[in-house]
């Protein structure tokens, strides 16, 4: 696809014509093991935003110093470090939260979100472009897995955010919470957001049709 | 290499005729232990078979009919995946229980693999597992039978055979339920695994028709049958009743035995069974959650189908191997 | 039950990483279209997590004795950086055919979170340096049995008649979640 990058198309981009979750595909470990209750889906995602962010903003300053033999290794050296401070910043000032999402904060070290888009962007990118694709992705990965955490929550437990939303005679479906609702979940609201995609190029294309 | 062998996706059930043919079959076999169901549990057993297969019936029926493909539903194999999962279910659960099941055996398990052939796990069993981790309470909430009341029993007991049985093993109480009882039915459980007679004849007559492969029922109630008489000291009588408690025998004969989901080659049948059989003993002598693994046992080795497949089919000489 | 015992049935079955903890999904879900490459991308997965798992556990002691422990995600994740260059490279001389069948997955093996996650719940549950290395070893085979039985599947899915939007990745993830399900009949193992 040709076309230019400006800060908002950019922005957009990370949001929905390619969201990492539903069509990338990456990032999927933390997608399913954390998403079990909302408030783990923002937590995570915002998590990874900020790394994503950071990372995104310094590799792409250092893009020009950086020999290309080396670097893989520097790229995860700078992404570690950004884990490194976010993961002690939770353990220090959220330590519920850090307990609830387990080992999967140090784990974001090896998201593929963050690799492929220091390796795929930011190091062919301004800092500006960098830093609003990484907010981008991230924003779109934290809706994603938010919406995917909150609908596990509703049928797992009844609730979301915490809040009782279904009636009290409701008997939780307990497997929504567990491992296999986690892989149908998505893998149903994958269809879904592919079925919507393929409407929207349809529609698109038959406007372009009547244009011309 | 594997796409000129039609073993990947059973040729047999194509044609939907054969199919009816043999899903009625199977329907008839099943009907003793449905009639056995309801003179030990009652009016709440029929109701709970009847909405399995009128849910299960009915998702096929809407799902082909909003798809816009061919409609199946007279090849009677959603009726059968409704009473094979009603059978699957304690008589005392509300009514719902059986309506999601029946939605995620046809809509999840089934029809989103392209319908019957192509589901590689047995819809039925699935549904019981799901339904059996989500609300354990409901699922192994197992009621006594009428006959059991009138003894001046509980109502709800809540163990079957095997949790006693267990702790015979471990020699740690001996109270089991006799033989007689456990062939007969007169036993807690869920619906169609209690009565074994009713099983066993059902069994006897698909294996007659030629409808299902004896292999797979005689290795995998062998295989429990033998690690039993080992690791249990070669206690006959021990080993007797464990064979007919829990969903052994309906497992072995009606869902193991599922076409789309178990080996097509009779080596691989046979490694197919001694595995469930494997599992199944496994899961009931050292687990600590769960007191029966007869559908963990089939749904692992439903997984493992195709690999099984792959491994035994008969190799071509000369056959030019591709690269891909 | 021997503690190996359990280390060997606890990673293989019960605490499986993909099945039973969602670790290491997008090589799970991206190389498992054919057994082939599965069975070769398992075989390269368990040769690096148990080299891994040996070596990050000495770095450990070595860490300990610097109290620098708060280094540790920065330290393992190089190691195993590292470590998959070797593997790399290697597969490229010993065996061209299944290191053009890896292909793009072989260098992302890095961002297998598998590797890490062994290593840090190897140091996290106190383990020694032979149950380390076992427990990496043990964690690989699941890896790999997880990936080759989905292969299986998705093979066999290839040739049936699902719809062609499920084919991909909604279906893999579906059919991952059965496999779940059959995996949780381990739960009470140990």
């Amino acid at each position: 696809m040709a076309k230019k990058n400006t800060v908002p198309s950019t922005l957009l981009n990370g949001l929905i014509t390619e969201n990492p979750t539903f069509t990338l595909m990456l990032g999927m470990c933390p997608t399913l093991g954390v998403t079990t209750a909302a408030m783990n889906g923002i937590g995570m995602g915002l998590a990874t935003t900020f790394v994503l962010v950071c990372s995104n903003l310094f590799i792409s300053l250092l893009r020009n110093i950086i020999p290309d033999k080396v670097r893989i290794p520097s790229y995860i050296i700078v992404i570690a470090s950004f884990v490194t401070m976010v993961d002690l910043f939770m353990q220090a000032f959220l330590p519920d939260l850090r307990s609830a999402l387990g080992s999967y904060i140090p784990l974001i070290v090896v998201n593929c979100i963050i690799f492929a888009r220091a390796e795929s962007f930011a190091a062919k990118n301004p800092p500006l472009l960098s830093l609003a694709d990484g907010l981008g992705m991230g924003i779109g990965f934290t809706i994603s897995i938010t919406l995917l955490a909150a609908i596990r929550e509703l049928f797992g437990t009844g609730t979301i955010f915490g809040a009782q939303v279904m009636p009290e005679s409701y008997q939780p479906m307990g497997i929504m919470t567990q491992v296999p609702g986690g892989f149908i979940t998505l893998g149903l609201m994958m269809i879904l957001a592919n079925a919507a995609r393929k409407s929207i190029q349809k529609r698109r294309a038959a406007r372009k049709e009547a244009a011309a | 290499m594997l796409k000129n062998l039609a073993i990947t996706s059973s040729p047999h059930v194509r044609s939907s005729a054969t199919t009816r043919r043999i899903m009625q079959d199977v329907c008839i076999a099943l009907a003793p232990a449905g009639i056995a169901s309801i003179v030990f549990f009652g009016g709440s057993a029929a109701m709970i078979i009847a909405i399995s297969v009128i849910t299960c019936v009915l998702t096929e029926f809407l799902y082909q009919k909003l798809m816009g493909s061919k409609i199946t539903v007279s090849d009677w194999s959603a009726v059968v995946t409704g009473l094979l999962l009603a059978y699957n279910i304690p008589a005392s659960a509300p009514l719902w229980i059986p309506v999601v099941g029946g939605v995620f055996a046809i809509l999840i398990v089934k029809q989103l693999f392209g319908g019957i052939g192509s589901n590689f796990m047995n819809p039925a069993l699935a549904a019981r597992v799901m339904l059996f981790v989500s609300w354990s309470g409901i699922m192994t909430a197992y009621p006594n039978t009428r006959f059991m009341v009138d003894e001046g029993m509980d109502a709800i007991s809540g163990a079957t055979p095997l949790a006693g049985l267990a702790k015979a093993f471990a020699g740690t109480g001996a109270e089991t339920a006799s033989i007689g009882n456990l062939l007969l039915g007169n036993v807690p459980g869920v619906l169609g695994e209690t009565c074994k007679i009713a099983l066993l004849l059902g069994g006897a007559y698909l294996i007659v028709r030629q409808v299902i492969d004896w292999r797979i029922p005689a290795c995998m109630i062998g295989t429990v049958a033998v690690l039993y008489l080992i690791f249990g000291g070669f206690n006959f009588e021990l080993t007797v009743k464990e064979l007919l408690s829990g969903g052994l025998i309906l497992g072995a004969f009606f869902m193991a035995t599922d076409y789309a989901t178990s080996p097509q080659t009779p080596l691989g049948r046979i490694i197919f069974a001694v595995g469930c059989g494997l599992i199944l003993f496994v899961i009931r002598f050292g687990e600590k959650t769960y007191p029966e693994g007869c559908s963990f046992a089939i749904l692992f080795m439903n997984v493992c189908t195709p690999l099984i497949d792959r491994w035994t089919a008969p190799k071509y000489f000369g056959e030019v191997k591709k690269h891909g | 039950m021997s503690t190996f015992l359990v280390i060997v049935i606890g990673q293989i079955l019960v605490n499986n990483y993909v099945m039973c903890q969602f670790y290491g999904i997008c090589p799970f879900l991206g190389v498992s279209k054919r057994v082939d490459t599965a069975l070769g991308m398992g075989m390269a997965v368990t040769f690096v997590i148990t080299i891994a798992s040996f070596v990050t556990r000495l770095l450990q002691f070595a860490l300990d004795a610097l109290s620098l422990q708060y280094l540790q995600t920065i330290v393992f994740i190089l190691v195993i950086a590292v470590l998959v260059q070797v593997v790399e490279s290697a597969l490229k001389k010993l065996s061209p055919s299944l290191y053009q069948a890896l292909g793009v997955y072989l260098p992302l093996i890095t961002t297998n979170c598998v590797v890490l996650a062994v290593a840090q719940k190897n140091i996290s549950t106190g383990y020694g340096l032979l149950e380390s290395t076992l427990c990496g070893f043990c964690a690989a085979l699941g890896f790999t049995l997880a990936l080759v039985l989905l292969a299986g599947i998705r093979e066999r899915m290839e040739e049936s008649e699902m719809p062609t939007w499920m084919k991909g990745f909604p279906g893999a993830l579906i059919m991952s979640g059965l496999m779940a399900m059959a995996f949780m009949g381990f739960n009470g193992l140990i």
